[in-house]
């Protein structure tokens, strides 16, 4: 081992062999992956999301949410995900096929928001929540995300319409070939 | 005090001499950028314990502030005092005197103007999801281009080395000078420049991460543990002859363990098994380097010694807190235990025992060790490298062991206390040593002119 190109080419190959072990054979598997119908001749999913929401995804990653949210939902047995009623399925591959960034995140101080779309009732929640927070949440209010008109009410911004498309746009409610939501 | 020592100029050697402004450049760049990410650090503390603190603006969320921390932390501080630390160390070893040293010094330069553009980027909102890789995507060439300008030296010095002895830290500087550029290069390609599709991002970015941490900064570091224990101590490395068992088992396996950070997560389960397989294999390098080292120490009362030696003072504890974080990462690769603590404080905590208290403290007391050879002077104070010392081991205790309590605590919970208080004093802890040592380093740094030209010599 005294060789310079020795220990070079011993390097590569170690390199070359995880990249080649992990990087490409997962590309093999998980490259050609396309949207699927839930059941035959059904809609294929993830739906296509819509253009504001891809708008929001850029607002949400600018803001730096992936910090504390994670998007996704381990299967029941490894975690209790499931149990915590963040999504009824633990979520697959499939289901990020279309994001242009991926954002699985690695850390929670927030709720994980893989199926953030289906639990939230309507826009003005989630907009009073970005808004002002709540008590005792670690989260704090994104205020500046509103401007408040001149009769006290508070307008959101593009960028909060955006997030709130994007949030909404959020869900693994339906089921996919890999895991199938339960009858 | 500093005048009588630095009368003694002649005794920087002529290979010290010759590498002096590079390393200078570096190990002043990496402090300031230590004490910006240590700012960094309190204010995200702090925005945990008191979540309206400087919340009315975009530019300060918890997020962007946490990604430059993290970026200056690692690019900053880390990877240019290793700069340093690698060419001190191939210099000495190989005994190589730089001709050119005007190029590391362009390469630094170019590195720490990237890296403040990058910040500065995004700190206005223009940033990426993936950990470590947040920076534009511009970035990364000239940052690349910049590390080669930088990081090369080592392996010139190798190559030319006048005899044929080589020394087990070595080969790690080599390797882990290797890594990083290629990582780098693979990564931004794969996520930023042409991304692959869906869940194949979160697996390069596994990848890719952890060889950074631990081929690039730990193999780095681990040069270093083996450089001063063997200098320090005066010994020979103990069972020796495992040590490249060791070097090789540690890049082979270190760099199929990304998948085990995704354990649950949408990516193929045989993948995972993979990762936990290479993070078990782990063991291996853990336990040839640990019996390297204190083997080395060990006998004759060597543990004793080394703690009223600064620079081995620094290097033990990082040595165990390299044995520690790499033995928690074993233990927790398992699926079970990891999904106690996935998510949680738990992780936060042992990637600081990895990058603070096992790499950045060997980093600490090669500083100690080095600055004074090229200086031809002494520490102002050793006060203010005790007040580092016990800051900085404290601190990182504390936010260690608060955060693994933690993160075990919060399995099976399903609300979010986050306990910030320990933290935010880790940090200032953290802070008011980093200072110490910025104190004592640039006194040291800038006093060495003055005798001599009251002297005028």
């Amino acid at each position: 081992m005294k060789n310079l190109n020795l220990i070079l080419a011993g390097v590569f190959f170690t390199l070359a062999a995880s990249f080649g072990g992990l990087l490409l054979s997962g590309q093999v598997q998980l490259g050609q992956l396309n949207r699927a119908p839930a059941e035959e001749g059904g809609p294929l999913f993830p739906a296509k999301e819509p253009g504001l929401a891809i708008q929001g995804r850029q607002v949400y990653i600018s803001l730096g949410c992936v910090a504390c949210h994670t998007q996704q939902v381990r299967p029941a047995g490894q975690g209790n995900d499931i149990a915590r009623g963040w999504a009824a399925r633990p979520s697959v591959a499939r289901d990020y096929i279309l994001q242009s960034q991926v954002l699985i995140g690695s850390h929670r101080l927030g709720p994980d928001l893989v199926n953030y779309g289906a639990r939230v009732k309507s826009d003005d929640e989630l907009h009073t929540y970005l808004r002002t927070s709540v008590a005792g949440s670690v989260m704090p209010a994104y205020g500046f995300l509103y401007t408040q008109s001149k009769d006290g009410s508070f307008r959101p911004t593009e960028d909060a319409v955006a997030l709130v498309a994007y949030l909404k746009s959020l869900k693994i409610d339906y089921s996919s070939p890999e895991a199938k939501l339960k009858q | 005090m500093s005048q009588e020592h630095s009368s003694s100029r002649s005794s920087v050697s002529r290979i010290d001499a010759s590498v002096s402004l590079p390393v200078r450049l570096f190990i002043i760049s990496s402090i300031l950028w230590l004490l910006v990410a240590s700012v960094l650090s309190l204010i995200v503390a702090l925005k945990l314990q008191v979540p309206s603190f400087l919340s009315d603006c975009a530019w300060f969320t918890y997020g962007r502030l946490e990604v430059l921390q993290r970026n200056a932390f690692i690019y900053g501080w880390a990877s240019n005092a290793l700069f340093a630390l690698n060419l001190w160390i191939m210099s000495s070893l190989a005994r190589f005197e730089l001709k050119s040293s005007w190029l590391p010094v362009l390469g630094g330069l170019v590195w720490n103007l990237t890296l403040t553009y990058g910040l500065i980027q995004v700190l206005l909102g223009q940033l990426n999801g993936f950990a470590l890789l947040e920076m534009p995507k511009e970035v990364a060439p000239a940052m690349v281009v910049a590390f080669l300008f930088a990081a090369l030296w080592p392996a010139v010095a190798f190559a030319r080395r006048p005899t044929g002895n080589v020394f087990v830290s070595q080969w790690y500087i080599i390797g882990a000078t290797f890594v990083f550029p290629v990582i780098t290069v693979v990564a931004q390609l794969m996520l930023l420049w042409c991304p692959t599709l869906g869940v194949m991002q979160a697996l390069v970015h596994s990848w890719f991460y952890q060889n950074l941490i631990l081929l690039w900064l730990g193999g780095s570091a681990l040069s270093a543990i083996y450089y001063f224990i063997a200098k320090e101590s005066g010994r020979t490395i103990s069972a020796y002859y495992l040590a490249t068992v060791g070097f090789w088992t540690y890049f082979l396996f270190a760099s199929w363990t990304g998948p085990a950070t995704l354990l649950g997560a949408p990516i193929p389960v045989w993948l995972q098994s993979v990762g936990v397989v290479a993070a078990l294999m782990m063991l291996v390098p853990i336990v040839i380097t640990a019996v390297n080292f204190f083997g080395t120490l060990a006998p004759r009362s060597g543990i004793a010694q080394s703690w009223n030696n600064t620079t081995l003072r620094f290097v033990l504890v990082g040595t165990v807190s390299f044995i520690v974080s790499a033995l928690l990462s074993v233990v927790f690769s398992t699926r079970s235990l990891n999904a106690l603590v996935r998510f949680t404080e738990f992780t936060q905590a042992q990637e600081h025992l990895a990058v603070y208290s096992f790499v950045s403290m060997v980093i600490f007391g090669a500083a100690y060790y080095i600055l004074p050879r090229l200086t031809g002077s002494f520490w102002p104070s050793a006060k203010l490298v005790h007040l580092h010392f016990w800051a900085s081991t404290l601190g990182s205790l504390l936010f260690v062991v608060a955060g693994l309590n933690h993160g075990w605590a919060a399995h099976g919970r399903t609300d979010f206390a986050v306990s910030a208080l320990p933290g935010l004093v880790a940090a200032a802890l953290l802070f008011v040593g980093h200072f110490a040592f910025a104190l004592n380093a640039f006194g040291m740094l800038t006093a060495e002119e003055a005798p001599s030209s009251r002297r005028s010599y």
